[in-house]
C-alpha cells in the first residue's frame, strides 16, 4: 500500500459517506414538519425558544436528553404537571422546593408573565415531538414514576374499576406525578392517602364552599372542576384563587373513566 | 526554535495554560454546586459556571491549535510566518472575544445552546479570527511553496472548523432543527474535523520524537483520518436517537458510531508501531510521555467510553445522565487536552532557547501523572454517578431529585479526585513559567529536529 493509495482511500471515502450524509439530510428534512407537529409552531412557541436560550436553561436542565445534568429533564413537564403549577413554579421556584429539603433549587429568573406563559407553550409542543419513543419509561422530577405516563401505553383492560382506575392514575391521567399516595409526601398536590375518609369529612365542614353532598360526589368534583373548592394550603393554589390542578380532566378522561378513578381512590389507605 | 517569527507559538500556548487553569477553577465551582447548598444561587448560578467551563475548554484548545500551527508550520514548510504582526493581532482579537464573552456570560448575555452560547456578533468575531489565521498560514505555505502532508491535513482540520462553524451562526425556529445542525458543528468538531488536527499533531510529534521514516508516517496519517471520517460523519446519527428525526438514524447512528473507536485505535497502534520500530529515546521525556498518553488516552475516553452508550439499545437509558460526563472529560481530556500539552511541551525548549535534556524535570513529570492519576478518578467517579443514575431514575423510575440525593458520594469522589487533577494543572502551570522568558531570535535547530530530518 502506498501514500497515494491510502490518501485516495481517504479523499473518496470522505466524499462519498459526506454525500450520503447530506442525502439523509435533505430526506430528514422532509419528515421534521409531520414529526414536530410543525402546523401547532405558534409564535408563543417560536418565543418560548428565545427564552429558553436566552435564561441559559440547558445548561442546567435536559430537554429531549440534551443539555447540563444539573436539573430534571423537562421533555414530559407539560403533560406531567400542567400549565397552572408550571407558572406559579417559574415565578417562584422557592414557593414550592428549598435547597434543604430537596437538595437543589432553581434560582428566580425573573421571568415576566408573558415570558413564562411562552416558555410553557414551547415546552408543551416539544412534549409532542415524535422521539422514537424516547424515554422508554417516565422521567420525574420527583417521586416514583409508574410505569405509563403521558405518551406511553398502558393496560387499561385490568378486571375491575378499581384496578383501571389505578392504571388511569399512573398512565394517562398522569395523577401520580403530583400527588403521593404515601401519608405525609407533597409531590405538587395533596398526598391521596385516605383521601375517602377526608373527603367524607369535608362535605360536612362549613368551610366547605362545593356543591358535593358525600365522598363519592366531593372525588368526582375534585377532578373535574378543581376550582370548586381549594384546599387550605398555599401551595395549592394561585394567589388568585385558581388551583394548580390542570382544569383539563372534563375533557381528557371519560366519565367512565372517571368513575374507575374514583374507585381507586376510595381504596387508599 | 528556526524560525524567529516562531516566538509568536509561546504567547499562544501561555494564553491556553492560562485558559485551561480558569476552566479547572469553575470546575471545583460546579461540584461544590453539585455537593450543595448554594450560596452563589442568585449571583453566579449552575448555568452560568457551566457555560463558562465548557467554553474556556473549546476556546483554550483552538488557542492552542493556533499557536501549534504557528509553531509547526514554518518548521514544515521551511519559512518564516508570512505576517508575525497578523499573528500577533489574531491572538489579541481572539482573547478579546473571549474575554467580553466571559463577561457577558457574568451578566447573563448568552444564547444558551450548549457549547454555543456566544452571542451572534461575538460568532462573527471568532469567523473573522479564523479568517485571519487561514488567509495567514496559507500565505506562509505559498511563499515557501512547500507542503506536507502533516501540516496539510492539520491545516485542513482547522479550515473544516471554520467551515463548520457556520451551521452554528443560524437559528432555527423548530427545536428539531435547531438540535440537528448544533451538532454539525460540535459533533463533526469533536469527533470529526478536530481528529485531523490530533492525527497531525500526533504524526508531526512521532516524526520528531521517534526519527520515525515520515512516508510510512503520513501513509498510515491518512488511514487514521480516512477511518475518522468513514465512521464519523454518519456517526452524527448517534446523535438523533430522539430529537425527532426519522427512525433510521439508530440504524445509521449505531452503526457507524461503533465504528467510531477504530480511528482512535489506528491511532494508539500508529504511536506504538512506530515507537517499537524507532524507539523513543528524544531527550524531551515530557513532549513522549503526553504523546503516547494521547494516543491512549483518546482510545479509552473518546473510543470505549464513546462505544459504551452509543448503541441506541443503551443509549435509550443512559441519555442525558452523568455517563456522558464521564465518556466527556476524558475523550476531551485524552484526544484534545493531552496533544495540546504535548505539542506545548514539545516545542517549549526551543521556544524558551533551550536544550530539550533541560526539559527532563522532575515537576513535568508530575504534572502528567497527577493530570492522568485525577482524570481517571473523575471519569470513574462519574461513571459510578451516571450508571447508579440510569438505573435508580431511568429504570426504576425514582424521582431526579431523590436520585441526586442517593449519588451525593460519587460527587464526593469526583472533588478528591479533581483535587489530584487541579494539583497537576499548577504542576504543569509552574513548570511552564520556569521555562523561562520566550527567546526573542532564531538559534541553530535543536537536536531532535535535525534528527527528524
Amino acid at each position: 500500500m502506498t501514500k497515494a493509495t491510502t490518501r485516495r482511500f481517504f479523499f473518496l471515502g470522505t466524499l462519498a459517506f459526506t454525500l450520503v450524509f447530506i442525502g439523509l439530510t435533505i430526506h430528514t428534512h422532509t419528515t421534521i414538519s409531520a414529526r414536530t407537529h410543525d402546523e401547532t409552531l405558534t409564535d408563543g412557541v417560536r418565543r418560548g425558544l428565545r427564552v429558553w436560550g436566552a435564561y441559559n436553561c440547558e445548561n442546567c436542565h435536559t430537554l429531549l436528553g440534551e443539555g447540563a445534568y444539573y436539573a430534571p429533564d423537562l421533555t414530559q413537564i407539560v403533560a406531567q404537571r400542567g400549565e397552572v403549577y408550571l407558572g406559579e413554579f417559574l415565578a417562584n421556584p422557592s414557593r414550592f422546593y428549598s435547597e434543604a429539603r430537596n437538595g437543589r433549587l432553581m434560582p428566580t429568573l425573573g421571568l415576566s408573565r408573558q415570558q413564562i406563559e411562552d416558555v410553557i407553550a414551547f415546552l408543551g409542543w416539544v412534549g409532542k415531538i415524535d422521539t422514537n419513543g424516547w424515554p422508554p419509561r417516565p422521567i420525574v422530577v420527583s417521586g416514583v414514576s409508574v410505569r405509563g405516563l403521558p405518551g406511553v401505553e398502558t393496560s387499561a383492560t385490568a378486571a375491575g374499576p378499581a384496578a383501571r382506575g389505578q392504571s388511569i392514575f399512573n398512565g394517562p391521567g398522569a395523577c401520580s406525578t403530583c400527588h403521593s399516595v404515601a401519608g405525609d409526601v407533597i409531590l405538587v398536590g395533596p398526598s391521596l392517602a385516605q383521601v375517602a375518609v377526608r373527603a367524607g369529612q369535608r362535605v360536612t365542614d362549613p368551610a366547605y364552599t362545593g356543591k358535593a353532598k358525600d365522598a363519592d360526589g366531593y372525588l368526582h368534583e375534585s377532578i373535574l372542576d378543581p376550582n370548586a373548592f381549594l384546599v387550605p394550603g398555599d401551595r395549592f393554589a394561585t394567589p388568585t384563587h385558581t388551583s394548580l390542578m390542570p382544569p383539563t380532566y372534563s375533557a381528557a378522561l371519560s366519565p367512565a373513566q372517571v368513575d374507575d378513578l374514583v374507585a381507586y381512590l376510595k381504596t387508599l389507605d | 526554535m528556526i524560525y524567529r517569527s516562531q516566538r509568536v507559538a509561546y504567547f499562544y500556548f501561555l494564553a491556553a495554560v492560562v485558559l485551561f487553569t480558569l476552566q479547572v477553577a469553575f470546575g471545583f465551582l460546579l461540584i461544590a454546586k453539585y455537593l450543595g447548598p448554594d450560596p452563589l444561587l442568585n449571583v453566579l448560578n449552575f448555568a452560568t459556571a457551566k457555560e463558562i467551563h465548557t467554553n474556556l475548554l473549546l476556546v483554550w484548545l483552538l488557542t492552542g491549535f493556533m499557536g501549534a500551527a504557528y509553531y509547526l508550520v514554518p518548521e514544515e514548510s521551511r519559512t518564516e510566518i508570512h505576517s508575525e504582526t497578523l499573528a500577533w493581532v489574531q491572538l489579541g482579537l481572539w482573547l478579546a472575544i473571549g474575554v467580553t464573552t466571559v463577561v457577558g456570560y457574568l451578566f447573563g448575555v448568552t444564547e444558551g445552546r450548549k457549547f454555543l452560547e456566544m452571542p451572534f456578533v461575538l460568532k462573527l468575531g471568532v469567523v473573522v479570527v479564523f479568517v485571519l489565521f487561514l488567509y495567514n498560514i496559507a500565505m506562509t505555505i505559498r511563499k515557501a511553496g512547500r507542503f506536507t502532508t502533516t501540516e496539510g491535513v492539520l491545516i485542513g482540520g482547522l479550515a473544516a472548523a471554520a467551515l463548520l462553524f457556520i451551521p452554528g451562526l443560524i437559528h432555527f425556529d423548530n427545536y428539531t432543527l435547531d438540535r440537528f445542525y448544533r451538532w454539525w458543528v460540535v459533533h463533526l468538531w469533536v469527533e470529526g474535523v478536530w481528529e485531523l488536527i490530533q492525527g497531525a499533531l500526533l504524526a508531526f510529534l512521532l516524526i520528531r520524537l521517534s526519527g520515525a521514516d515520515r512516508e510510512v508516517l503520513e501513509k498510515w496519517l491518512y488511514v487514521i483520518v480516512g477511518l475518522t471520517f468513514l465512521s464519523g460523519i454518519l456517526g452524527t446519527g448517534h446523535h438523533y436517537y430522539w430529537i425527532g428525526t426519522p427512525h433510521y438514524w439508530l440504524w445509521v447512528g449505531g452503526v457507524f458510531g461503533a465504528l467510531e473507536p477504530l480511528a482512535f485505535l489506528g491511532m494508539a497502534t500508529y504511536a506504538y508501531n512506530t515507537l517499537r520500530r524507532s524507539g523513543m529515546a528524544h531527550p524531551n521525556t515530557i513532549a513522549l510521555h503526553w504523546t503516547i498518553g494521547s494516543a491512549l488516552f483518546s482510545t479509552l475516553g473518546a473510543g470505549i467510553l464513546g462505544l459504551s452508550h452509543t448503541w441506541p439499545q443503551v443509549n435509550q437509558w443512559t441519555h442525558g445522565t452523568h455517563v456522558t460526563t464521564m465518556h466527556g472529560h476524558m475523550a476531551f481530556f485524552g484526544a484534545y487536552v493531552m496533544i495540546v500539552l504535548a505539542i506545548i511541551s514539545y516545542a517549549l525548549p526551543a521556544l524558551t532557547g533551550r536544550n530539550d535534556e533541560e526539559r527532563q524535570t522532575a515537576l513535568g513529570i508530575w504534572a502528567f501523572w497527577l493530570m492522568v492519576a485525577g482524570m481517571f478518578g473523575m471519569t470513574m467517579a462519574f461513571a459510578a454517578s451516571g450508571i447508579t443514575q440510569t438505573y435508580l431514575e431511568r429504570i426504576l423510575g425514582l424521582g431526579y431529585l431523590e436520585t441526586q440525593q442517593k449519588i451525593q458520594v460519587h460527587y464526593l469522589m469526583v472533588l478528591g479526585t479533581a483535587t489530584i487533577f487541579a494539583t497537576g494543572v499548577a504542576a504543569f502551570l509552574l513548570d511552564f513559567v520556569r521555562a523561562g522568558a520566550p527567546q526573542t531570535a532564531a538559534r541553530a535547530m535543536p537536536a531532535g529536529a535535525v534528527a527528524a530530518r
